[in-house]
């Protein structure tokens, strides 16, 4: 009698691989918005919230607010996480949203010297009218420096595990060395299984 | 003599009150700060249901207050959203821009997740990214 249950266990356990097998992978577009909690790494929603505060409360500053449309460079975001994490992309869209806001002007920042240079050098090559090529010495320093870092904490248990960041941006006055600004935005992600 | 006495204080208070400005809606085109257009807002009730959108899963997260303000020539946010319920609610919001034609004064945000405890209540704040903006709605979903 039992032998004759293990075709049919074995039978059905065959369809299912096989459907498994046939079965396609469907791709779709999605909203490049929406909240995404696939794991508890650092992802999109994080940092799409990390910039659109740091960009809001930065424009309320009085050295941004004032309206004389002020310089600033970009310098590094620390990743001080025990993760990977892009901080380039996040000062990236911090000033996109500033520019865009019409309120900052942005000058060359230290990874892009080398391009910039590079440029100008190359119009003085002499290979180029001397009337419509770029001169040395034109480039507009920048009044203030904007530099950061995350930090994150993280515990896990047996079936729990949580992650917490925390973002911090600072905006430097580079004349007088004068703190302008700095704010701070906070993230916390909780993983239970089960 | 001392009916005219009264008489004249009760004509100098008639006088005073028909005076006085009506507070609250003072500024034309705003209620509670914040900008409403040509809508007859008479109540925060009003406003709340002018400048909230539910999009998605609805929520029974509401605001129970909306307050705007000028930070510089930026419109600022002040929304308090209520959870009246035994539960903890997880939703998530957006703010979305207009400008003064109606048209869209900054892209799209993005969805901000949002946890808030039974029985409590989350300011919400925010400043608008441009000062092309000249209106806003309050979008809410629920995350559940």
């Amino acid at each position: 009698m039992n032998f004759a249950r293990i075709p049919r266990f074995a039978l059905a356990a065959a369809a299912v691989a096989l459907a498994a097998g046939c079965a396609t992978d469907k791709t779709r577009y999605g909203d490049e918005r929406a909240v995404e909690t696939v794991t508890n790494e650092f992802g999109s929603t994080d940092l799409q919230l990390i910039a659109e505060s740091m960009a809001r409360s930065m424009q309320q500053t009085s050295a941004i607010a004032s309206g004389n449309l002020p310089i600033v460079t970009v310098q590094e975001v620390k990743n001080r996480t025990s993760e990977y994490i892009d901080t380039r992309a996040l000062t990236d869209s911090i000033r996109s949203e500033l520019q865009k806001g019409g309120k900052v002007r942005f000058a060359v920042d230290q990874s892009g010297l080398k391009q910039q240079t590079g440029e100008i050098d190359r119009q003085q090559s002499g290979y180029y009218a001397r009337e419509q090529s770029v001169e040395r010495g034109q480039m507009v320093g920048a009044q203030y420096r904007m530099e950061g870092n995350i930090t994150s904490i993280v515990k896990q248990v047996k079936d729990t595990k949580d992650v917490y960041y925390k973002f911090n941006l600072q905006l430097w006055n580079i004349r007088n060395g004068l703190l302008e600004w700095t704010d701070e935005k906070e993230i916390r992600k909780t993983t239970t299984r089960g | 003599m001392r009916h005219a006495w009264i008489a004249a204080a009760v004509l100098a208070a008639t006088l005073g009150a028909g005076c006085a400005t009506k507070k609250g809606f003072e500024v034309p085109g705003q209620a509670f700060g914040c900008p409403i257009g040509d809508q007859k807002i008479a109540s925060m009730e009003d406003l709340v249901k002018a400048k909230v959108v539910m999009e998605g899963t609805r929520t029974t997260v509401l605001p129970t207050e909306m307050r705007c303000t000028k930070t510089g020539d930026l419109l600022k946010i002040d929304a308090n959203l209520n959870n009246d319920s035994k539960v903890v609610k997880r939703i998530s919001y957006k703010f979305r821009w207009m400008d003064r034609e109606g048209m869209r004064a900054w892209d799209e945000e993005a969805w901000k997740p949002l946890m808030l405890y039974d029985n409590s209540n989350l300011m919400v704040n925010t400043v608008a990214p441009t000062n092309k903006v000249a209106d806003f709605r309050l979008i809410l979903r629920s995350q559940e």
